[in-house]
């Protein structure tokens, strides 16, 4: 009989972390479903997203009084779900799409408004899935390691730390920089959602400078 | 020396902090000993704060900021009768942008969850709804004009 070599215990570990990277490695070909939705023919994938957003966290998080070790941790796994969960954004609740996908670009003319219990339901429905989605893709991880992923995005959901809420806003401002990037290429529509639902969102201070002076490179004063 | 910020807190805004700093002193004080916080077995404790119990250097820091609000918040209350037609902390708003209907809760800063409609008053938007009444149209421009017609307000 042969006998099955003997794996030792962190091989085992080691092969798991490997297959972790190799499914979080999809997120590089996942794109984000707002820049389908305006047409973008190489939209930026999840993972493009986070990269810019964990230099953002860096770089504006050393001017702040917080611990940005954890705050590029959070960046970083914020979207992780969104490999099983897929990546959604405020118009997949309820709006029905234009038939046309020509006519889809249009639909960012304006910020969607919601009563205070859909976006209750909003949330909850989404929070769902997502939890579900990390629990998958970290349920072969070593017990430490899944916690602190698990604990770092219900973190992020939540705000309960000042580096969760200063991240959620870098989220923000990491889309409306893509999203005035995209217009600018592309001379059609000012994406004007985007800014809007950010001044609904922004209130960290230096975050606000940045947000206005991402305005003044995308709206130049005429 | 620049002032110590005030942080607006609701009622149960500040009861879950103070839960919060109760749970994370406990957990460093077995961490302390060496022991398995009993607590980490129990079905109430928040997720998030594992992650905490991973990072005792963010445990720390995170204690410190929690001893800081602790000391420095004002708890949201319901204004006087002759101020309850003005958007204040804690009010929950019904407007009209471009048409369309929103509702928002005005709150503070460690509050602000926009997903569920909670804004803080520190955004552009919060910030310049307050001290506003029904009817009242408050124009945000900076670059994007947006309007935002105040349709009711209300306080629990």
């Amino acid at each position: 009989m042969i006998k099955k070599p003997r794996i030792k215990r962190g091989f085992v570990v080691m092969s798991k972390i490997v297959k972790f990277f190799h499914e979080i490695g999809k997120l590089k070909d996942m794109p984000r479903r707002g820049w389908i939705l305006i047409g973008e023919k190489k939209p930026a994938s999840v993972m493009d997203h986070s990269y810019r957003m964990a230099m953002m966290t860096w770089i504006l998080g050393n001017k702040k009084r917080i611990n940005t070790n954890r705050a590029i941790k959070i960046a970083l796994i914020h979207d992780l779900c969104e490999l099983y969960a897929g990546d959604t954004t405020p118009y997949d609740n309820g709006f029905k799409l234009p038939k046309d996908k020509k006519e889809w670009p249009k639909i960012f003319d304006n910020w969607p408004r919601f009563s205070r219990q859909e976006k209750m339901n909003n949330f909850k429905r989404k929070h769902k899935k997502e939890q579900a989605g990390l629990t998958k893709l970290t349920s072969q991880l070593e017990p430490s390691l899944k916690k602190e992923i698990m604990g770092l995005w219900k973190d992020y959901e939540k705000g309960t730390s000042k580096e969760a809420r200063f991240v959620r806003q870098i989220n923000r401002l990491e889309t409306l920089f893509q999203a005035f990037e995209y217009s600018k290429q592309s001379k059609k529509r000012p994406y004007h959602s985007w800014w809007v639902g950010a001044e609904e969102h922004i209130d960290d201070p230096l975050l606000k400078e940045f947000m206005h002076e991402i305005a003044k490179k995308f709206y130049p004063k005429k | 020396m620049s002032e110590q910020k005030k942080y607006f807190l609701t009622k149960e805004g500040l009861k879950e902090l103070e839960k919060e700093y109760q749970v994370l002193k406990e957990l460093r004080n077995a961490k302390t000993r060496g022991e398995a916080p009993n607590l980490l077995e129990s079905e109430d404790l928040n997720p998030e704060y594992l992650s905490f119990q991973e990072d005792l250097e963010f445990l720390e820091t995170r204690l410190t900021e929690l001893e800081n609000i602790l000391e420095n918040f004002a708890l949201i209350k319901k204004p006087s009768k002759a101020e309850a037609n003005k958007i204040g902390l804690g009010a929950m708003i019904t407007v009209k942008v471009n048409g369309d209907k929103d509702e928002f809760t005005l709150v503070g800063t460690l509050e602000a969850n926009p997903a569920l409609g909670k804004i803080s008053d520190e955004s552009p938007v919060g910030s310049a709804l307050l001290g506003h009444k029904v009817g009242d149209e408050i124009t945000i421009s900076s670059p994007v004009k947006t309007i935002y017609k105040i349709k009711k307000i209300r306080y629990d």
